[in-house]
């Protein structure tokens, strides 16, 4: 198993789906950002004018992590960046679900506000925050046998 | 041989030149993002708007131009249509259905006969429609969106109203509700 998930192709591909995931939705969101602002109002976290910030931002960031993590270039940074994002989305949709708001997701595109949909925004999260994590994870410990010995 | 625990030096110096790219590249990307909302045909305001905000602003901005409503005199529909009723006036061609969804979803599919008049670019949409909604304000009007709990319809109706419309319905369902009676669906190339 161990000799599996450290298999330099299993990894990359977990890197392309990963990354791919990231760059179409922010391509998307890219190209309809009244949509995505839109999304973001109804999980009600944050103000009006911090709203069109986060709508114009996010995009691109997610467009840029994407592509280094599939490029292998700062990969340790994209990775961190996919796990920040992850925890974040999924905080933000699980206070929507406990607080019963019509949520919708955004994170694909807008769309019509769906309980069902959340959750499966919010299990597709949790696949991306344990994949990050592994692959930072792994970054970091790739990085230690680049220290020297009398590091520490 | 690799270590399999990560000192905590390591962590730490690790996790603060990874935070520095990291907050290096958002910057960048948010100037990115403010540059090419520059160049959208419709940027988009850095405080946002709501929708019902929107469209409050593309009514007012058109009613200025409009004549006042004419006087009441057709049938006068319920504010709010059930499935068979709203049925009832599809199939007897009563007046004008609206889809207030999104155009690429009127695109997909839609209660046959329906025009797109979008919340989402309410402006556009209406010029669309102008002619055939403005040859009698009180015609039958009924609108709907995608299920009971979207407020497009809802928002449309209010703008309708304000815009001299004096017969405008709503089928509560929405396309939901239509869907799942299997009622037949058209869809625009």
């Amino acid at each position: 198993m161990k000799r599996f998930i450290n298999n330099k192709w299993f990894l990359l591909i977990i890197r392309c789906l990963i990354g791919g995931l990231f760059i179409y939705a922010g391509a998307i969101k890219i190209g309809n950002p009244q949509s995505f602002a839109d999304s973001i109002e109804t999980f009600k976290l944050l103000p009006a004018y911090l709203i069109g910030i986060v709508a114009l931002g996010l995009p691109p960031f997610e467009v840029i992590m994407g592509t280094l993590l599939i490029v292998g270039r700062y990969k340790r940074v994209a990775a961190l960046a996919i796990l920040f994002l992850s925890v974040i989305f999924a905080i933000a949709i699980l206070q929507g679900l406990i607080r019963g708001l019509p949520i919708d997701c955004g994170c694909l595109g807008g769309g019509a506000p769906s309980e069902a949909k959340a959750w499966i925004s919010l299990f597709r999260d949790l696949l991306l925050i344990l994949a990050s994590w592994f692959l930072y994870r792994r970054e970091v410990m790739n990085g230690i046998l680049l220290i020297p010995r009398n590091f520490f | 041989m690799k270590p399999s625990i990560i000192p905590c030096a390591v962590w730490k110096t690790t996790l603060t030149r990874d935070l520095i790219l990291f907050w290096i590249i958002a910057t960048s990307s948010l100037c990115a993002g403010l540059f090419i909302n520059q160049f959208r045909d419709k940027p988009l305001p850095l405080v946002y708007q709501s929708k019902a905000e929107r469209l409050k602003q593309a009514v007012s901005k058109m009613a200025s131009e409009k004549a006042a409503p004419p006087a009441l005199t057709g049938e006068v529909l319920n504010s709010n249509l059930s499935l068979e009723q709203f049925r009832a006036f599809t199939e007897g061609k009563k007046g004008l259905v609206l889809d207030a969804r999104p155009e690429i979803f009127h695109r997909l599919g839609h209660v046959p006969g329906a025009l797109s008049l979008s919340r989402d670019d309410f402006e556009k949409a209406y010029a669309k429609v102008k002619d055939l909604l403005e040859k009698d304000k009180n015609q039958a009007l009924v609108l709907y969106c995608a299920t009971s709990s979207c407020e497009d319809s809802h928002l449309v109706q209010t703008a309708l109203s304000k815009l001299g419309y004096t017969n405008v319905a709503i089928f509560t369902g929405g396309w939901a509700a239509w869907t799942q009676a299997n009622l037949p669906e058209e869809v625009n190339p």
